[in-house]
């Protein structure tokens, strides 16, 4: 057996990460195939990492691992160029339209005459936190949470991406939410919630968040942002056994109503309409769907346009429910082998299935995507090999937190909890930075939680 | 081709699906009550020739990425050289000419200016008067606390 150790040592002129490129060839036993394994060293992360799995040929490996600011490592596809633009991107902050438009400093000479009725169309295209703050500003600025031309305002600006609202493990009553486009936790003073209630998130829809309280007895739905918070009238049942949850928009914003669904294993199923404020039976599971309806509980209901889909097992499969005409039905699809912790997730229409592989003491957090015609799930990505090795031999529970386009994956194994998000169409894992309270040092372990499209004017 | 006429007397000759871009452009040709040029006395030749740039790359209404992709490059471009006098003139021109897309530019452009920015920064530039009591700017600063963090 040959080695021959290359060295190549780069320096990024950033001098953010030093890679040492080690490349050894080996003849293999088994003919005269040539495998080469390439090695890349992260100083910052103290790491040699495997790039075996990306490289088909022989000679070197494109995959790069490049670190930018602590927490925001990105994994790209073998043979894409490097962005070296993007790194430095992504450490400004968030600062996507230049890097000091926003340190310019304003000529009141020129502002203080600026109308009264644009500040609205201003104020709209901020950044949530932002807009917080300058709530601070002057009594009107303060009321545009309830102003009808302020909440039109906000309709017209293009969707940002989801927040994530999420339940700790340290604080059940108080939700820590996480802002992936700046990369930042933040802990509301007041909760979203009256304390004294238990409750976890089950669905959302158009900025709201609907909350079952951990009895299975009551629903409230709220909005995170703004803490408008309503309890939804009882349903009509006696018996509170554990349900699964779907919720739709009536229309393109919650001004138009939404619509709550609860269903149950025996079948039973009631749909709450905000317009009317009241809960309904629309009619009775069809004999197509087989009973009992063994549910995946921790997976939340995908809403694509106003269909609902819910994860089955024994059969495995989805049920769906269309909102419109009120029917239901069964797809069955086999699910991957020595799968667990699994979940539902969509993507432009799509159906995704996001959960873990054990194989031997091995895991990973893998993708697959529905093949409509075939009925099979596919895989279509995987979580980076190198990461994955950090829950290698251990035992691991993965909770997947929002299920449209953007994911947050939450993997804990007994002393650690790793927190991720994965884009699902541009296929991008992001390390999350870890949830700590301001002026606190110990990271807050996730529980559960949801995603939700930050809605200033979303009203419960 | 339409006419338009600036405030201060200059006149800029353009296709009228150009000058079309603009709604209340629109609505006059449309209403008929125009004649040979159109007197637009709130917008001056300075603005109204970069708010006729503006119109010319926007009004294709090509659909595809590409030209989608090139939309904003030419929009990020545009924002760039202005001084704040001239995006200031270029809100109202937008506002006063009903010009959408052109309008949301330079609204989102003053928010990402203004988006790191204190509270009394924000009262000073526009001059804002504060009228809240101390008490009530105290609450209200602590329920949005976590904002500031």
């Amino acid at each position: 057996m040959l080695l021959k150790p290359i060295i190549f040592i780069w320096f990024l002129y950033n001098l953010c990460t030093i890679q040492i490129k080690v490349a050894f060839s080996t003849t293999a036993k088994v003919g005269s195939v040539r495998k080469s394994k390439c090695f890349d060293y992260c100083f910052r992360c103290r790491c040699f990492l495997n790039l075996d799995e990306g490289s088909g040929k022989d000679g070197c490996c494109t995959l790069i691992m490049r670190a930018g600011k602590p927490g925001s490592l990105m994994m790209l596809e073998p043979g894409k160029p490097p962005p070296a633009k993007k790194a430095r991107k992504e450490r400004t902050r968030g600062k996507l339209t230049g890097t000091t438009i926003s340190t310019e400093i304003m000529d009141q000479q020129v502002w203080k005459d600026f109308p009264e009725d644009l500040f609205e169309a201003v104020i709209a295209r901020l950044p949530i936190a932002a807009f917080f703050r300058f709530r601070s500003v002057c009594r009107k600025w303060d009321s545009l949470l309830t102003s009808q031309s302020f909440s039109q305002q906000c309709e017209q600006v293009p969707q940002l991406q989801p927040w994530f609202y999420t339940i700790t493990h340290e604080n059940v009553n108080t939700g820590a939410m996480y802002d992936p486009t700046l990369k930042k936790w933040h802990h509301p003073t007041v909760p979203a919630l009256p304390t004294k209630l238990i409750v976890l998130p089950v669905a959302s829809a158009g900025g709201l968040v609907c909350f079952l309280d951990i009895g299975h007895r009551s629903f409230y739905v709220c909005n995170p942002l703004t803490r408008s918070f309503k309890e939804l009238p009882a349903r009509s049942v006696h018996v509170w056994s554990r349900v699964a949850v779907g919720m739709t928009l009536n229309e393109k914003s919650t001004s138009g109503g939404y619509k709550i669904l609860w269903v149950g294993c025996d079948g039973e199923y009631e749909v709450y309409d905000s317009t009317k404020n009241s809960w309904a039976r629309p009619g009775c599971m069809p004999s197509s769907v087989k009973l009992p309806l063994a549910l995946n509980f921790r997976s939340h209901a995908v809403s694509i346009d106003r269909t609902l889909y819910f994860m089955r097992s024994d059969p495995d499969g989805i049920v769906s429910y269309e909102m419109g005409s009120g029917l239901w039905k069964q797809y069955i699809v086999p699910a991957p082998l020595h799968l667990s912790d699994h979940t539902l997730a969509e993507c432009r229409g799509r159906i995704m299935l996001v959960g873990l592989l054990t194989k031997n003491a091995a895991t990973c957090v893998c993708i697959w995507e529905l093949q409509k015609m075939t009925l099979l799930w596919k895989e279509v990505d995987r979580m980076p090999n190198e990461w994955c090795l950090e829950f290698y031999g251990k035992h691991v529970r993965m909770t997947c937190l929002g299920n449209k386009d953007l994911l947050m994956l939450s993997i804990r194994s007994r002393q650690m909890n790793r927190l991720v998000t994965y884009n699902v169409s541009r296929r991008e894992w992001l390390k999350v930075p870890g949830c700590v309270l301001p002026r606190g040092r110990k990271r807050q372990w996730i529980a559960c939680g949801t995603a939700f499209q930050p809605c200033l004017t979303a009203l419960a | 081709m339409i006419v338009l006429q600036s405030s201060d007397k200059e006149t800029f000759e353009v296709e009228e699906a150009v000058a079309m871009e603009s709604q209340t452009i629109k609505h006059m040709i449309e209403d008929d009550c125009v004649d040979t040029s159109i007197p637009l006395p709130n917008v001056t030749s300075k603005t109204l020739a970069k708010v006729i740039v503006y119109c010319k790359k926007h009004v294709v209404k090509d659909k595809t990425c590409d030209h989608e992709e090139e939309l904003k490059k030419f929009d990020v471009e545009f924002m760039k050289g202005l001084d704040q006098d001239t995006l200031f003139d270029l809100i109202l021109a937008a506002n006063y000419l009903n010009i959408k897309s052109l309008l949301d530019l330079t609204c989102q452009t003053v928010a990402d200016m203004i988006k790191d920015k204190s509270p009394e920064e924000i009262r000073k530039i526009f001059n804002i008067k504060n009228d809240f009591t101390p008490e009530e700017e105290d609450a209200v600063r602590q329920e949005n606390a976590w904002a500031f963090e």
